[in-house]
């Protein structure tokens, strides 16, 4: 059965990807049960399209970079089910968006169609694998507070930071990794959460996911080089979750590590980045 | 800022800031707001509008003002080649203690 959505697309009618994301909402409303919201007239008059984003899980098409259309979401409060981006889906397809015409030619049509067959038939989420022993059940933070905010920095020897806030558990070859409470409270409200390819190879400090709020995109810094084995899937329905507790439940992903010995020379314990953080804090956090 | 070092590096040492294509920038700006270590600044007169006033200040391995970049103007250097160029000068700067 095809999928149906609320469709928030850009509309940027004078870039050929914001033409695409437009393009791609309509064939979608027409093969699909799915409703689209206008931009446009959401910003004068939003009630009913309030109701359509609340009655059908949300997709988000962004056209390019400044992903109007998500931060249109963030604006509106909306829960993002789902997303894409034209450009990045051109890039990773290997075609270039024309940029003399608006006018959709073959090559964009191709785009749209291949990704309207996909969102039709995708699931919203996997389900959640079984919960591994190698991650403590408890653990024990040291908190820096500034103003209404709270800090916390996990305490367990088998914690190591970059500079860039993302830790790394590590335990017999494998690491779990997620974002540190800077990055969270410096986001405010994540609502998407970009996850790595399971089996994808990452090298220290390759991008390894991201994360989006109304605010910013963060980009996950790893921390250590190896081999993707997981991710955290809940995080797809429920990024809300690395607000709560990044260290916990907000965990990113597993990585089967590579050559943690190596790695290591770059990264920090809790005694190195706990006043790196602390720092970061006081000159930027407002 | 931040300044002074990376990993126990110098950062001055750290070849790591934004590049500005001026053929696709269209002057939107959203990378000068986005980024809160004032790499960017935007000058009102002559020349170009947009430049990298304070590279030193931009966090080694932040890709993040380029995402917010609707043209894919921005780029960085490579990051294994500074990953290798750091591990390096400590290598050097251990060997000098």
């Amino acid at each position: 059965m095809s999928k149906e959505y609320a469709i928030l697309p850009c509309n940027g009618l004078d870039k050929c990807a914001g033409c695409a994301a437009g393009e791609l909402a309509i064939r979608l409303s027409e093969e699909t049960g799915s409703e689209i919201i206008c931009p446009v007239f959401y910003r004068v008059a939003d009630t009913r399209y309030n109701r359509i984003a609340k009655e059908k899980p949300l997709l988000v098409i962004d056209g390019c970079a400044s992903r109007c259309a998500s931060k249109l979401a963030a604006e509106k409060g909306l829960k993002i089910v789902k997303k894409v981006n034209i450009s990045e889906e051109a890039k990773s397809a290997g075609i270039a968006l024309k940029t003399d015409s608006l006018r959709l030619g073959e090559t964009e049509k191709l785009l749209i169609g291949n990704l309207a067959d996909r969102l039709k038939t995708e699931e919203d989420t996997a389900e959640s694998g079984q919960e591994t022993s190698f991650f403590p059940a408890q653990l024990t933070y040291d908190t820096y507070q500034k103003d209404k905010f709270m800090f916390r920095i996990p305490e367990e020897e088998a914690f190591f930071f970059n500079e860039n806030d993302v830790w790394a558990y590590v335990s017999g070859g494998k690491a779990r990794i997620g974002v540190t409470d800077y990055v969270q409270q410096s986001l405010s409200d994540i609502m998407f959460f970009t996850a790595p390819n399971v089996g994808a190879e990452i090298s220290q400090f390759d991008e390894v996911g991201s994360l989006e709020s109304g605010k910013a995109v963060f980009e996950i810094v790893s921390p250590v080089s190896g081999t993707v084995t997981r991710v955290n899937e809940d995080l797809l329905n429920e990024p809300e979750r690395i607000n709560q507790n990044p260290y916990e439940q907000g965990w990113i992903a597993e990585i089967e590590l590579a050559d943690f010995e190596e790695d290591k020379g770059l990264l920090y314990d809790f005694n190195g980045y706990f006043p790196i953080m602390k720092r970061k804090v006081d000159e930027f956090h407002v | 800022m931040s300044g002074e070092t990376f990993m126990g590096v110098p950062r001055e040492k750290i070849d790591w800031s934004p590049r500005i294509d001026y053929n696709k920038c269209n002057d939107c700006m959203e990378c000068v707001k986005f980024c809160p270590h004032k790499v960017y600044e935007v000058r009102e007169e002559g020349g170009q509008r947009l430049v990298v006033k304070n590279p030193e200040n931009c966090v080694v391995f932040c890709r993040a003002c380029g995402k917010a970049c609707g043209v894919d103007a921005i780029s960085f250097p490579n990051k294994s080649e500074t990953t290798a160029h750091i591990k390096q000068v400590r290598k050097e700067m251990e060997a000098n203690e």
